[in-house]
């Protein structure tokens, strides 16, 4: 609507030009007029295109967020007369949340350091990745065949994989049978409290290098022939051509994927929802993670403004280390340009 | 020189002993993946009792049937699989659609033309995307229910996103894009509007094209947003999910595999006829920095 309003008056501006053109004048005025008419036939197409698309955002960024904040300091105070629920501005939510530091069975202490754990498994990740991006690059015997192959848990559904994984694990399952070789029976994995969270981070690990492999291996793929070639006529062995050549080179898409996952750090978790059921229970702490806890408490509707004043909390933590981190890694940068 | 050629083939030994220890670790991490993927082959394929008493072992008889049972028996909040794949259709393909069509709209116009504010959209652009918000599902969860497109295919709404990580590389593409069509264009007598649809998003299709597709694999196998926002139209990943909540008890495992196997058979056709150009741009996808 707003773009064909807009193409009209666009439409007429350029009538206007066109009349202007047709009249004999080389006049300084005129044409200066005739620019700026242009310019603002220009400016009524950029601003009709980004009409809906700003709006969009004001509605689903800025207010969303903003709503969150103002969550964050409100707290229910009971219905009103017409039976909307009314808010009352407080900080209860901060309160609740800085308490939870005293309380030895929180939740959300046991979901912090689940995150961490994560988070920690995220960074390991990365040099997993990078090794084996290295080898493919290197084109080790089956390199298409394993490229193919390590990236098709990237896209598969995990709730086909996870459902998979849980049956694997399982008692009686295949892994149960391997170890029975050496009789050791599976202990239960996904019920004790001790092992779940580990079981679900053995599961992300399992599925998780697909994208970043790609994306290092094709990063290696732009370094120069002629490099490599003077590396193995000096005859460097091959994990300094890794650590000493190819490390500086892709330095940046390395350093990219370092940086989103160590600024995305309380937002790390894995798929603990499709390891709920069938005796896991979804609410357990011992299986929590942050984002996680926000999730559930969404899906449980009772009180909307605790998950929102700690999500809010973490992503103000975020923002400053999203800055000290960027500007760190910007130092780190060998800057080799090739 | 003669040195220099022993190190040379030091190094290479060197080389190959690593490869064959990785080889070895890639081969036994490779056949985790494909066990995995067989075994839920295999269980798609046997009967419910088989299942129990020969959970390892391949199926005696091969119960095809299973898939045709799967869009039935399959059940999420009382909608079939036919129903499933059809939300699946539609929240994939027709959000993958707006993102796309509406960042290729916003890039276009932000690196095209110089107009006031236009840095200031860039800049907030690329700050949006640099911070993580730490759960806005609840505040989402309020701001939905206002609108009234919670629980509804209005819900499409929120993916029409201008300003995210395909802004970004929609961006730098038209960014690198020649003006020289658009100019001979503008001389046609062309509008701004018939430039950019006619000539200028033509040259931008094999980037929309990598980007749709990702988009439609990421929301395909997204199962959160749609089993909290979406709860009466469940999507194929979500129904999924549902329906082994709902029947913890007395489940149809193999009936549960053979839908489970159906719901990715899409994202591997599509693999399978875009390998190269899904890897690629997926992986780009991954920095959404």
């Amino acid at each position: 609507m707003e773009q064909s309003e807009a193409l009209a008056v666009e439409a007429a501006a350029e009538n206007d030009e066109v009349t202007e053109e047709t009249n004999p004048q080389p006049e300084k005025a005129k044409k200066k007029k005739k620019i700026s008419r242009r310019k603002i036939s220009e400016y009524i197409f950029c601003y009709g295109m980004l009409l809906l698309p700003l709006v969009q955002f004001a509605i689903f960024y800025v207010w969303i967020n903003s709503n969150s904040i103002i969550m964050a300091f409100q707290e229910f105070e009971g219905y009103g007369e017409n039976g909307g629920e009314i808010f009352k501005w407080s900080l209860y939510n901060f309160q609740r949340f800085f308490n939870e530091w005293s309380n030895p069975n929180s939740v959300i202490v046991s979901a912090l350091k689940n995150t961490f754990k994560y988070f920690a498994a995220g960074i390991c990740m990365i040099p997993i990745s990078f090794f084996v991006a290295y080898f493919l690059y290197k084109k080790l015997w089956g390199y298409k065949f394993f490229r193919v192959l390590f990236f098709l848990p990237s896209i598969i559904s995990a709730v086909l994989f996870v459902t998979t994984y849980k049956m694997l694990i399982d008692y009686g399952g295949p892994l149960d049978m391997l170890l029975s070789l050496f009789g050791v029976r599976v202990p239960p994995f996904l019920t004790d409290d001790a092992t779940a969270t580990g079981a679900i981070i053995a599961y992300t690990i399992w599925t998780g290098f697909g994208i970043n492999m790609i994306l290092y291996q094709s990063a290696m793929s732009r370094v120069p022939q002629e490099v490599m070639e003077a590396a193995r006529l000096d005859g460097v062995p091959w994990y300094r051509e890794l650590t000493q050549i190819i490390l500086p080179m892709v330095w940046p898409t390395l350093s990219t994927t370092l940086i989103l996952v160590i600024t995305a750090m309380f937002n790390s978790t894995g798929p603990i929802l499709l390891f709920a059921g069938a005796g896991v229970e979804v609410d357990n702490p011992a299986t929590m993670t942050i984002s996680f806890w926000i999730y559930r408490q969404t899906q449980k509707a009772v009180d909307l403004n605790y998950p929102a004043a700690i999500g809010m909390f973490f992503t103000f933590i975020s923002v400053p280390v999203v800055f000290i981190v960027r500007y760190i890694f910007n130092k780190l940068d060998p800057k080799v340009t090739y | 020189m003669k040195t220099l050629k022993r190190r040379g083939m030091r190094s290479s030994k060197d080389f190959l002993a690593a490869k064959i220890v990785v080889f070895i670790i890639f081969a036994i991490y490779a056949f985790t993946l494909i066990f995995a993927m067989l075994w839920a082959l295999s269980a798609s394929l046997k009967g419910q009792s088989e299942f129990n008493q020969n959970l390892n072992g391949l199926p005696k008889q091969w119960l095809f049937s299973n898939y045709g049972k799967a869009f039935t028996a399959v059940q999420a909040n009382g909608n079939n699989m036919f129903v499933m794949f059809w939300n699946s259709v539609w929240y994939s393909c027709g959000g993958a659609f707006l993102g796309v069509f509406v960042s290729s709209v916003t890039a276009y116009v932000v690196a095209k033309y110089k107009f006031p504010g236009r840095g200031f959209i860039y800049a907030v652009a690329l700050v949006t995307m640099m911070i993580p918000i730490v759960g806005s599902f609840p505040s989402q969860y309020k701001v939905y229910t206002t609108l009234g497109i919670i629980d509804s295919p209005l819900l499409l709404v929120t993916k029409a996103a201008g300003f995210g990580f395909n802004f970004i590389v929609l961006y730098s593409f038209f960014r690198t894009l020649s003006w020289t069509y658009a100019e001979a264009g503008f001389i046609d007598g062309a509008s701004h509007l018939k430039v950019f649809f006619r000539i200028m998003l033509p040259q931008a299709l094999p980037v929309i094209g990598s980007l749709f597709m990702v988009s439609v694999v990421q929301l395909w196998n997204d199962y959160m947003e749609p089993t909290l926002f979406l709860q009466s139209y469940p999507t194929l990943s979500s129904g999924l999910y549902i329906f082994q909540l709902e029947m913890t008890r007395g489940i149809n495992y193999p009936v549960l595999f053979a839908g489970l196997i159906i719901s990715v058979i899409p994202v591997i056709v599509m693999f399978v006829c875009f390998q190269n150009t899904m890897m690629e741009s997926m992986s780009v996808g991954g920095i959404k920095g």
